[in-house]
């Protein structure tokens, strides 16, 4: 039972961060940015391949978000911002540039399922009274707390968070007071996308890294932003943890329809609240 | 171009069309079924992007749908052909019923993305509920019916004929419908839903009414797929297969079912020749989508209606006069 919790929380904790980077850019942007699952896979398997060379988790873990940001940089360079402003085509061409990227990481680190190894540091249980809790979990939960912390002091507390929180409102009218949006665009997908390759190496030890995991990976950060609400950062952690929760007890009591039943929170918010939870409804 | 000329180009299109088990190879008579059947679900797609301007990602779930129920009834032999074909468009109806209820409550890219999840359901259902469907393995072993396996001087064409027929009945059907009062609604929409519903036309009944066609359109290409390939596989179902019919869509150009059918043929062949060579073809259509995506987001037929008679019909078709 605690077990299953704890492995929900767990999941929630990862699918959290994949999820708020998206749906920041997704709310300043527009973009349902669908090369997102894709972005996780590849710093899961940059994170691999600098585990190997070099044997530092840490290490892997930064380069493999870097190079994923650059990749998210390189995508809205020189892609995003030639079809800037027709949603459809933006769409379109993160769609494109995921299933290309899926096919060129098949070609790079192959097609059998592997697994991060990650430092003995962090192998084994920790025994609190009789909880048992994986130490691997524990270091999940913390980053993704970290990393919502500071996430959330970047939004809330800082100049450049005000002129994010108004771009999401109402970007044209931040354009027009002299704010340089698309340098805020470029750099909100950046940072999304760098917190999807942490994310990915964080992830690829605690689950697997293999073909399709990118599509899994981004059906569960779609299912929690529109359960939580588009642009809403609060909306985000209750949403994963509702998806992590269904996650790990949908597999342990109903493995058959674990992902169906994934979908009956985000049904019920559509029939009833089609805005999502906390979201403010952007169109 | 005349009524007279026009004629003679159709009868020698139908002709070569009847003609092609004869003349041609088997490989390319099998070929042509393969086109046919996902030029279906092409259809499907591009009559929704194409009336109400809505991208669906969720066509070849229903695909799915509709094969693995006949799958699953035949191989556990409760019911046969016809039967099972018609339970399987009745759960295709079903299922689209309540799904096109949700996808009412969005649209534009939440459509997309609302799309994108309703068929990963159905493709994780069609994974993980092993008892029934037999996961991964996929299930396999189901026969052409007889229907479909008549001879016609010699020639094993029954199935063929059968599918050419479907479509070309199906592709008449959805024109019609795209130059009926109810494609006029539908085209209203996509052009203004605010002033549809203030117009007192009932908007969401009538999105409704269009995906359940569109389903049904992709159900039927289900049915000839799981009888012509007889095996039945997540796979057949996943994202790349959604992506794939979204290319054909985009390539032969969003707002034109023909150029869908287009687009999937291209599609298709660039597939099958691709894969002689290499296993990643995927790449080399991916990068043909992204440029098609950012430099002719029009297709195809895009290129084809600057042609001024086709501009024409065009017209004709699809905003519903006769001259621009």
């Amino acid at each position: 039972m605690w077990m299953t919790v704890i492995d929900g929380i767990t999941m929630a904790a990862l699918l959290f961060i994949i999820a708020v980077g998206l749906n920041l850019s997704f709310a300043l942007l527009r973009v349902a940015n669908l090369a997102h699952g894709a972005l996780y896979l590849f710093g899961a398997y940059v994170g691999y391949s600098v585990m190997s060379y070099t044997e530092s988790w840490l290490l892997a873990i930064v380069v493999g978000g870097l190079a994923t940001a650059l990749l998210a940089l390189l995508l809205e360079f020189f892609l995003l911002r030639k079809v800037r402003g027709d949603n459809l085509r933006e769409t379109l061409v993160t769609l494109s540039v995921a299933i290309i990227l899926a096919d060129v990481m098949i070609v790079i680190w192959g097609g059998s399922p592997m697994s991060i190894p990650y430092p003995d540091l962090l192998q084994g249980p920790l025994i609190m009274g009789d909880v048992i809790v994986p130490k691997l979990s524990l270091f999940i939960l913390g980053f993704a707390i970290v990393i919502g912390t500071l996430l959330w002091m970047l939004l809330n507390k800082t100049k450049i968070g005000m002129i994010i929180r108004a771009g999401v409102d109402d970007y044209e009218m931040v354009a027009a007071l002299g704010t340089n949006i698309r340098l805020v665009f470029t750099s909100m997908f950046v940072l999304a996308g760098f917190l999807a390759g942490i994310v990915g190496v964080v992830g690829g030890s605690h689950l697997i890294v293999s073909p399709e995991e990118d599509w899994r990976i981004l059906t569960y950060a779609l299912l929690i932003i529109i359960l939580g609400g588009m642009g809403s950062f609060g909306g985000s952690v209750v949403a994963a943890l509702i998806m992590g929760m269904i996650y790990s007890f949908g597999s342990l009591y109903v493995p058959e329809f674990q992902l169906f039943l994934m979908f009956t929170p985000v049904a019920l918010v559509l029939i009833f609240k089609p805005k999502g939870l906390f979201g403010r409804g952007l169109e | 171009m005349n009524q007279i000329s026009k004629w003679i180009i159709y009868t020698i299109v139908a002709l070569f069309l009847l003609a092609v088990p004869f003349i041609m190879s088997e490989f390319f008579t099998t070929m042509m079924v393969r086109v046919l059947y996902f030029s279906l679900m092409a259809v499907a797609f591009a009559f929704l992007a194409s009336q109400i301007g809505l991208v669906s990602l969720a066509i070849p779930a229903f695909l799915g749908l509709s094969g693995y129920t006949i799958a699953i009834l035949e191989t556990r032999e409760i019911m046969f052909f016809p039967y099972s074909a018609m339970a399987a468009i009745v759960v295709v109806l079903f299922v689209s019923a309540v799904f096109g209820i949700f996808a009412n409550r969005s649209k534009g890219i939440y459509f997309i993305m609302l799309t994108l999840i309703l068929g990963q359901i159905i493709w994780a259902v069609a994974r993980q509920w092993a008892s029934v469907t037999n996961g991964v393995n996929g299930l396999i072993g189901i026969s052409t019916p007889d229907a479909m396996q008549f001879n016609v001087f010699g020639a094993n064409v029954g199935f063929y004929y059968v599918i050419l027929f479907t479509f070309v009945l199906i592709v008449w059907a959805v024109l019609a419908l795209t130059r009926s009062s109810f494609g006029m609604k539908l085209k209203g929409i996509r052009e203004s839903e605010s002033r549809m519903i203030m117009l007192g036309y009932r908007v969401s009944r009538l999105k409704w009414v269009a995906f359940v066609i569109s389903s049904l359109v992709a159900g039927i290409a289900g049915v000839f797929f799981v009888y012509f390939v007889g095996v039945m596989h997540p796979s057949a179902i996943d994202l790349d297969s959604s992506a794939m019919v979204l290319i054909a869509g985009i390539f032969g150009g969003v707002y034109s079912i023909i150029g869908a059918v287009l687009g999937m043929s291209i599609v298709q062949t660039l597939e099958v020749v691709l894969n002689a060579y290499t296993q990643r073809y995927l790449i080399i259509i991916g990068i043909m989508f992204l440029l098609v995506v950012i430099y002719a987001p029009k297709g195809l037929m895009g290129l084809i209606y600057k042609n001024k008679y086709m501009k024409s019909l065009y017209d004709k078709w699809y905003k519903g006069r006769k001259d621009s």
